[in-house]
Parts: C-alpha cells; structure tokens; sequence
C-alpha cells in the first residue's frame, strides 16, 4: 500500500529521488566533529522562534498604549503564556549563540575557502538578515531598552549624507520611535522569518552542490564519505537533545538572564535610561561604532565590521587547504580574532568612558588589522610550510584528492568518449538501414 | 579546536569575575528570597498596608493572592473600597500622588525584574534610611529619595528594633518576586521534569547514534 502511494507520487513528483539525492545518498565526510552540528541547530532554533512566534502573535497587541501590557497579559493570563514567551526571548539569544558558533567553526575550519564563497555569502546574508529581524523583534515589547534602543539605532541612518533625516523618517514612519514604527516593526518581524527561511534554502542548495567541509579542509575520498541518513541524522538529533537540556534549563529556571532590567519598565520618551546598551549580540560592533569619534565614520565603520567577511574568501591567499589544522599561522590569527571580538563585547556594555574608550579602539583596530594582514601572512605561511613540508597526514590527503580528481577525470573522459562511440554508431547503423 | 574553547571559557570566567566584582561595588547588601507561600502572604499584608498608600501593582489582582494560598476571606478582609476582582490600585489618587513626590510613584508589579538584582535592589533601599543632620531622612542607595521612611527604619533604637523591620521587608520582597513573577513555582517543578525527560532523551539518542556510527569501520 505504502508503496504503492510512493510509485504514484513518484509519477508525479520525484519525492523518492530527492530524499535519495538529499539524505539517504547525499555524502557527508565523516570525520565531521561536533562543531557541525550547528547549522542544523539553527534551523532548529529557526523553527522554534517560528512556532512561538506565531503563537505569541496570536495575544500580541501592536499599539503604543497596548504593547507592554499586552506582554504581562501573555505573561499572566494566557495557559502557558509565559513558556510561549520565554521560549521566544531565550530562542533569540540562543539563535546568536548558535549561530556565532557556527560562523566561528567556519573561520576556523576555513570552510569559506573555494569553492564554498556562494555558500559563505548566503550564510552571511542569512546572519544579516537574523540580525535586522532581532533588531526589529526588541521593539515590540514596547520596554525602556526597546524604545531607546530604536531611537539610537535609527538615527545612525541619519548620518547618511543629504538623505539623512528622510531615511531617519522613513524608516521610523514619523519624527521619533512611535507607534507608526511599532506597528511596522511587527509587520516586518512577522514577514522577516519567512525570507529567512528561503533563505536557508538558497543556503542549504549551495551547501548540498559543494557539500561540506570538513576538519582537514581537504576534499575527502569517496568511501572516507558516509550517507547524510542515518549518520548525521541521528548525530544532529543528539546535538539538538544537548542543545535543549541547555535552553530549557535557561527557560525553566532562569528566563530573566537573558532580558535586559531596563526592559522590564513601560517605554518612557520623556526619560532616557542611564545608559543605553543594545543587545548582547551586537555588542562588538556598538563597541566599533563607538571607538571612531566622527559619526558618519563610526557608521560606516560598523557596516564595513559586517561587510568585511564577504571578501574573506580572497583575503586569504594560501595554497595550503583547510584553516587552522595546517596553518599555524592562521590559528594564531584566528585565536587573536576571537578574543578581540570577547573584549570588543565587553566594551561595548561599558559606557564610553577613561581606559573602555582607549581598549575599545586598539580592539576595533585589531579586528580590521587581522583582515588586512591575512593576505600577507597567508601567503607568507603558505610559502614556509611548503619549504618546511606540511604534516604527514595533510600530504596524505591531499596526495589522495589528487589521486580522486585524476581518476574522476579519467572516468569522465571515458564515459565521454563511450557516448561519443555510442552516438557514431547508431549513426552508422542509420545509414545502413 | 578544544584549546580555543579552553581560551574562550578562560576568558569569559575571568570576564565574569570582573563584572561580579564591579557589580559588589554597587554596595547592595545581600539576600536569600523565601520564597514560601507564608512569606510571600506576610508581605503582601505590608504592601496593602503600607506600600500600597501610594504605590500601585497594576497587572495583580487581589484574587490572584488565592495562588499563594489565601482564602477569599483573608483577602477581602485586607481590602478596603476595593472589590476583590480589583486590580491592585492605590486608593489615593493620583493627582495627589504626583503632587507629593512630584512624580507618581513607579508601579510595583515589575520592579523586582525592573531593576538589576532586584530583589537585592528592594531590600537594600528599604534598610538604607538614615537621619541626616538637619533631621530629614535620606536614603544611601538612592540619595535625595522622595519616598519617606514608611515602617521607620532610620528609627529603629535597637538591634531587636531593626532586626524585625528588617525580616518584614524581607517578606515585603518575597511577595513582590511573586507578583513580578506568578507563575515561578510552576515553572520550576514542570521545568524539573522537562529536563529529566531531556537527559533521558537525550541518552538514549546518543545510544543510538553510538549504535548506528557503530556499522562504520
């Protein structure tokens, strides 16, 4: 019976193909570790802010006068309306975990490398894309932190030349954060995870054409690659149950870690908070923002700390493949960049004041330095450890990819020459008939 | 890969360390919230009774204390023109609120929530008062504080004197964490059993998962 719907399916449409091609088929290396894990943890993650999204939506009023109250109905009056909530502002916290993570794992495997530049873009414009929709969610519970936070955020855009004020305006629909900005904040935050979405699957086709990459940053052998299912089904499934025990244990038991005090006093225009701090998960670029004194600098500044990672891909120019397994030089450097980003975030919750302004801008220059050295020293390093003679387990593989890609090719080339035969021959036997 | 996470935990401990320390600067005195339904129904007597001359707690209403264990009778017997479907409001009016302090008063459904270490927050500005020389009271957590010494405490002659104003206002705290938080001991028992359900769950997909990794040689 089953198979019998599945054949009629598969007329139709190829669901036996696809599940063939993209899980039961589909090559995964296996020497994967658990730094892997995390994009499948942020479709996860993804889904749960969608699930509970939507339910919260469902008690949500967006309305200046009605907002914040609105979230202590949800809090007190609606079954569960505090798990829906706290799933919700935990989640997305959880999701730049997770996610900051998964883009770590990436610098540091130099999974960027060629040919995954398309992928790498994709995945940058899906953390864009997380970060305007987190910005635009803070808004809507309608608290000190979300409404000061939106009134520093926007006017940045001010500082457009020419256009300034009308973007300002634009964007917030009136003079100062109201409630024509609440309002379409909501809208906006509501259609956002629905382009994130499409946008995993643009990420995922990219993913599935070059495949993974992995720890070595070699192409592996055909048989060191295990099927997508059942092996890495089950493995991301365990990710997912340690992930959980780590989230519900924020939920359950201390939901108000990652909510910030000020948030929890009504939006007040007329008073501003001692000091506005954004989110933590745009800490190390308010930091940024804040070490160059000029505001327009500042902006731009921010944008080019995001921007920088598209052309990641051709800033390191090393021939030896991989990140940081094989490239001593690059692990340093990477290290370097990832405590600099901690001390960036740490400056960034600080006010602006005596030694916080001076480590903030050695840290903002120590975070473009990396980039504009990574030319030099990668292709220094790649120069060296070619002299030197790279580990023996990285000339192995390498020596196995070629063996692989000079096999492939001749392959290719006899089946090219056997269609080739085929179609003379037939052409043959057409003549004589 | 590890030794990063070694260096990062390293350095978010000490990053922690630091903002602890920084935070103990902020000279607030420390506190264990009993959180017992008696507590809890202590307090909220002090709140309608004291607190609640000025102070409003908008999103509780009286019959929500039934949660912590009051009968309708203890709780009407606490009310005075209010009805006990009422939201929690201050009974004087807000104009002569905002006259006397020169703002209204903040609402007090939030506040242990509203303010970093909240309950601590409370607590420590409740005990905080003291004579100045002129005779006024002033406050050392919030210097020029508007709001008087309502249960006396900068008046208190003797230890035994502070020590019960002080056990008072740690009730008062106890009934304010709820009311900024109802549901907490829901939450805690049901997330109990989430997270015995999830290492459960969790061993067994890792079983598996050794199991079928386990074809691969």
């Amino acid at each position: 019976m089953l198979k019998k719907a599945f054949s009629w399916v598969d007329e139709r449409f190829p669901l036996s193909e696809v599940i063939k091609h993209e899980l039961t088929e589909y090559p995964v290396p296996r020497n994967l570790n658990y730094m892997w894990n995390f994009g499948f943890l942020a479709m996860f993650v993804l889904i749960v802010q969608l699930v509970s999204g939507i339910f919260l939506a469902m008690h949500y009023k967006a309305d200046v006068n009605m907002a914040f109250d609105s979230i202590q109905h949800i809090m007190r009056d609606v079954n569960y309306g505090w798990l829906i909530r706290y799933l919700h502002s935990t989640g997305a916290s959880a999701f730049f975990v997770v996610v900051f993570i998964h883009i770590g794992r990436t610098l540091y495997y130099g999974s960027y490398r060629r040919p995954r530049e398309l992928l790498w873009w994709t995945g940058l414009l899906l953390w864009f894309l997380l970060m305007a929709t987190a910005f635009m969610g803070y808004l809507l519970p309608w608290g000190q932190m979300s409404y000061w936070g939106a009134q520093v955020i926007t006017s940045l855009f001010g500082t457009t030349p020419v256009f300034g004020e009308e973007i300002v305006r634009w964007l917030r629909g009136d003079f100062v954060v109201g409630d024509a900005t609440l309002t379409r904040f909501f809208a906006l935050h509501y259609l956002f995870p629905f382009i994130i979405s499409a946008a995993v699957v643009i990420h995922l086709v990219a993913l599935h054409w070059v495949k993974s990459s992995n720890p070595s940053g070699i192409t592996l052998r055909a048989k060191d690659n295990i099927p997508f299912h059942p092996y890495f089904t089950i493995k991301d499934m365990f990710g997912v149950g340690v992930f959980l025990i780590v989230f519900c244990g924020f939920v359950f038991f201390n939901p108000e870690f990652w909510i910030e005090a000020d948030n929890n006093i009504a939006a007040n225009p007329m008073s501003t908070p001692a000091h506005i701090v954004p989110e933590w998960y745009f800490l190390p670029f308010y930091a940024i923002l804040r070490s160059i004194p000029d505001a327009l600098g500042g902006v731009i500044t921010m944008f080019m700390a995001v921007a920088i990672f598209a052309i990641l891909p051709w800033l390191d120019r090393s021939n030896i493949p991989g990140g940081a397994l094989f490239r001593p030089g690059y692990r340093i450097m990477v290290y370097v960049f990832f405590v600099d980003v901690l001390v960036l975030s740490y400056v960034g919750a600080k006010p602006p004041e005596g030694s916080f302004v001076i480590i903030g801008q050695i840290a903002t220059l120590i975070y473009f330095g990396l980039f504009l050295l990574l030319p030099f020293v990668s292709s220094h390093e790649a120069r060296r450890s070619r002299e030197k003679g790279l580990p023996h387990e990285a000339e192995r593989l390498i020596r196995e990819e070629q063996e692989d890609l000079l096999r492939r090719e001749h392959g290719v080339r006899r089946k090219g020459d056997e269609e080739r035969l085929g179609q003379t021959d037939k052409g043959f036997q057409g003549e004589e008939r | 890969m590890k030794r990063v996470l070694v260096v990062l935990s390293v350095v978010a401990l000490l990053m922690g360390v630091a903002s602890a320390m920084a935070s103990a600067v902020g000279k607030l005195k420390s506190l264990d919230v009993d959180e017992s339904n008696e507590a809890r129904q202590r307090g909220a007597e002090t709140v309608i009774s004291a607190c609640m001359m000025c102070h409003s707690l908008k999103y509780v209403k009286f019959m929500d204390l039934a949660d912590i264990g009051m009968s309708k009778e203890q709780i009407e017997y606490l009310l005075e023109d209010q009805k006990i479907e009422d939201r929690m409001l201050s009974l004087m009016p807000m104009e002569i609120r905002e006259e006397s302090y020169g703002k209204v008063p903040p609402d007090l459904s939030l506040i242990t929530i509203a303010r970093k270490k909240g309950p601590q927050y409370v607590y420590t500005l409740l005990t905080d008062y003291y004579y100045q020389e002129d005779g006024e009271t002033n406050n050392y957590l919030f210097e020029g504080i508007k709001m008087p010494d309502v249960l006396a405490y900068a008046d208190a002659e003797s230890d035994q004197e502070r020590a019960d104003i002080e056990a008072q206002m740690r009730d008062v705290v106890s009934f304010l964490k709820w009311a900024a938080d109802p549901h907490s001991d829901e939450r805690r028992s049901l997330g109990v059993y989430v997270i015995i359900y999830l290492v459960i769950f969790t061993t067994l997909l890792y079983l598996l998962k050794r199991r079928i990794w386990s074809r691969l040689h």
